[in-house]
């Protein structure tokens, strides 16, 4: 009995080996043919009829994509509409471009784009001419986010932009006779007010890191950067400090909720009107309609709060570019395809009107019809007019690091644990900065101490 | 004592070729399980272990990235990693809030629905095992919707006890977990109850025995292996969390991206940094073979005697 066990423990061991002796043989073959082409400098028309697959979450994008397919023949694109980045789609792209089977377009969040340029998933698009022909329609700094201060270089072609305002109860401030804030210190004082009333500003948004990042990016915060090829990590700079001291203090006075953001729990109370204001994006326009449906009527839009009276300094959150996998063999068309898609106008119109999305151009932004319209959910208001003055006064400066979501992670970990009182947010700004440097080093990458 | 068939006394010659036919025949049924087992268990084992063997070396800002060979360099992370361990901490934690009480339960059900006294067997068995068929994820979003104090139908209770705080989110997870997975160890217990032969309960009735008697001395001891059994199943299983923390995690702010180590598995290949991920993983199994085989090994001589 014994013996036979163990004798099947050995045929079982030299099988285990055998396979690994054959995936060590597939593996290294594998590695020794890696063909890293140079920058793809040239981008020419295939010359021929090409199916292009294109894969975002953004709702209704099918109807855009319709639209093109049915006025050009010769450039079909097939969609897939996918989940949203980090649900997921980001971690499917990575392994796609692991085996090297990737749609040829992807929407891929400004946050998490460098990430993907470090896996050498992307095609530079930027020799292409119908991103050439475009390049001057978008906004500055959405420009700036795709080309990583190289020459002439289009990682991304921006889609749209999440610009920051603060969506506010209308009717409930009136009635309290609370003015809506300006600075970041009357938001404190509105905060106190609106306390003593029973409800709250706010939420503090424990599952959005990204949400926390356009804060300090409002504030002027530069996260990473690089110099001479060596990359600079500054979570924890004076201006992300002064805005973590100060949420900080709105968190210990328990003058905001901190629940999750985003979510049924923070879209019931701002529906309730337990919570009257939010500080949104862009795109949280269409999302707060569709989440918070009882209060329509009642909310509005004004700037986000400064840090100095009179500045016109906003946060942007969120945002994204259509990029061409570096696999795809019809980067011209695929260009062609994605520069119309995020620049004409009838597209744009599209965009909005199905997925909220604010766009990345200036024409855009100008002589969008939808978006010189009131909204009645904002009680008529031209909400957009709120958002075009918020884009012109985005930081173009910020920039991502490589390893975003491990950031987002570390950081959310360490938001966790100051609102749970095991800690501040201070000290997640610390252990975030170490944990990126440190993941960025696994990476092999050059950091500066 | 079956009677041999009488073919096979009857033409001894034809036995060789007819045992080769047989083995053939063993080998060409057994060919399909062979070939998917390799391709599906060994190879993706045998391909982690080869990965995590490798690191990543580039150059520049965003320099190409090269797999060279990184001999133990990625298991030196591993064990130099204070949050994966950390991580275990908790499972262990989990272990001793969730398991004990979950097998006591699927214990108690599997002896209730084996004891006369209970009527409608099939309507509770099916009742108990029920929650299994529900997918863990699925089961995560409904509980942690009851759990939330902003979407909970029961306020009261949400508002008392902050069930998705760090003090108690471990057991509000545990919850979920038990209400998937009592039904199925209760199963496994109750089909072991099944076997006990009739005339043993009988003996023991004649004998003046109750139904609590007869339960501790007689089915329990009889059903230990199947305890041992389900107690594997929840060593892996606990080792193995992932589903409902990851839920939990949207809803609660105590739940962090590393608490339980397959959360950092996911977390790391996320990055994406898949050789240190392959580590983890190996390190992992390791362990999750180590700690099932040493129970096993505990607990057999008392077990499977």
């Amino acid at each position: 009995m014994r013996t036979a066990r163990r004798r099947r423990t050995g045929a079982l061991a030299a099988l285990v080996s055998a396979a690994l002796l054959l995936t060590a043989a597939c593996g290294s073959s594998d590695s020794d043919g890696d063909g890293s082409s140079a920058a793809g400098s040239s981008c020419k028309p295939a010359g021929k009829k090409v199916t292009l697959t294109f894969t975002s979450w953004v709702p209704g994008m099918q109807d855009t994509v319709d639209l093109w397919n049915k006025d050009n023949p010769d450039i079909q694109v097939d969609y897939k509409e996918v989940v949203g980045g980090n649900q997921g789609t980001y971690q499917a792209y990575s392994n796609q471009i692991k085996a090297g089977k990737t749609p040829d377009i992807g929407m891929i969040e400004f946050d998490n784009l460098p990430s993907f340029r470090l896996q050498d998933g992307l095609q530079n698009v930027g020799a292409c001419e119908p991103v050439k022909e475009a390049e001057g329609k978008y906004v500055d700094w959405a420009i700036s986010q795709v080309g990583f201060g190289e020459k002439d270089a289009v990682y991304g072609i921006p889609m749209d932009i999440g610009p920051m305002a603060l969506y506010y109860r209308k009717d409930l401030f009136d009635q309290a006779g609370i003015a809506v804030p300006t600075t970041w210190d009357e938001y404190y004082a509105a905060a106190q007010k609106i306390k003593a009333q029973g409800a709250t500003i706010g939420d503090f948004p424990t599952d959005q890191p990204a949400w926390f990042t356009s804060l300090a990016w409002q504030n002027g915060a530069k996260w990473f950067g690089v110099d001479d090829d060596t990359w600079t990590v500054s979570l924890d700079d004076d201006p992300t400090k002064q805005v973590a001291d100060y949420w900080q203090k709105l968190i210990d006075e328990k003058l905001v909720d901190t629940i999750p953001g985003l979510g049924d729990p923070q879209w019931k109370a701002l529906d309730s009107g337990k919570e009257w204001s939010i500080i949104g994006a862009a795109w949280t326009t269409k999302l707060l309609e569709s989440s918070a449906p009882k209060t329509a009527g009642k909310w509005a839009v004004a700037p986000m709060p400064q840090w100095t009276a009179g500045d016109n300094a906003a946060g942007n959150w969120g945002g994204s570019t259509a990029v061409v996998f570096k696999s795809s063999k019809y980067p011209y068309e695929a260009s062609k395809f994605a520069t119309w898609a995020f620049s004409n106008l009838d597209a744009l119109t599209l965009n909005n009107k199905n997925g909220g999305q604010y766009p990345a151009t200036t024409e855009g932004q100008e002589d969008l019809p939808a978006l010189t319209e009131g909204l009645s959910y904002y009680g008529d208001q031209k909400v957009w007019e709120v958002f075009a003055q918020a884009s012109a006064g985005v930081d173009p400066s910020f920039q991502w690091g490589p390893t975003m979501t491990d950031t987002y992670a570390a950081l959310a970990d360490g938001i966790g644990k100051a609102v749970n009182g095991q800690g501040t947010l201070d000290e997640a700004l610390t252990s975030a900065q170490d944990k990126t440097v440190e993941t960025m080093k696994s990476q092999s990458l050059t950091v500066a101490d | 004592m079956t009677a041999l068939p009488p073919t096979t006394t009857v033409v001894p010659p034809a036995a060789p070729s007819g045992a080769r036919r047989h083995r053939r025949a063993a080998i060409g049924f057994l060919a399909p399980f062979l070939a998917a087992f390799t391709l599906f268990y060994l190879v993706p084992i045998g391909y982690a272990v080869y990965q995590s063997f490798f690191k990543v070396e580039r150059q520049g800002t965003f320099g190409v990235a090269h797999d060279v060979w990184g001999g133990f360099s990625q298991y030196g992370e591993v064990f130099s990693d204070s949050e994966f361990w950390h991580s275990l901490t908790n499972v262990a934690q989990f272990f001793l809030i969730s398991v004990p009480l979950q097998l006591g339960l699927a214990l108690v059900f599997a002896l209730l629905l084996d004891s006369p006294v209970l009527r409608a067997h099939r309507f509770f068995r099916l009742a108990l095992f029920a929650p299994y068929a529900v997918p863990g994820v699925i089961a995560a979003l409904m509980w942690g919707f009851l759990f939330s104090p902003g979407t909970t139908p029961i306020p009261s209770i949400a508002d008392r006890f902050d069930l998705l705080g760090p003090d108690l989110v471990m057991f509000s997870i545990a919850s979920v977990v038990n209400w998937v997975y009592t039904g199925y160890n209760m199963l496994i217990i109750y089909s072991a109850l099944k076997a006990i032969p009739s005339e043993v309960i009988e003996a023991a009735t004649v004998d003046g025995a109750g139904q609590l008697r007869i339960a501790w001395s007689i089915k329990i001891p009889h059903v230990t292996p199947a305890l041992v059994l389900t107690g594997v199943f929840s060593i892996i299983g606990t080792l193995q969390l992932f589903n409902e923390p990851q839920i939990f995690r949207t809803i609660s702010s105590a739940v962090s991206s590393t608490y339980t180590p397959n959360m950092v598995v996911y977390s790391t290949s996320s990055i994406p940094n898949y050789h240190l991920a392959a580590a983890y993983s190996v390190v992992l199994a390791l362990i999750t073979c180590a700690l099932s085989f040493t129970f096993l090994k505990v607990t057999q001589r008392r077990a499977f005697q």
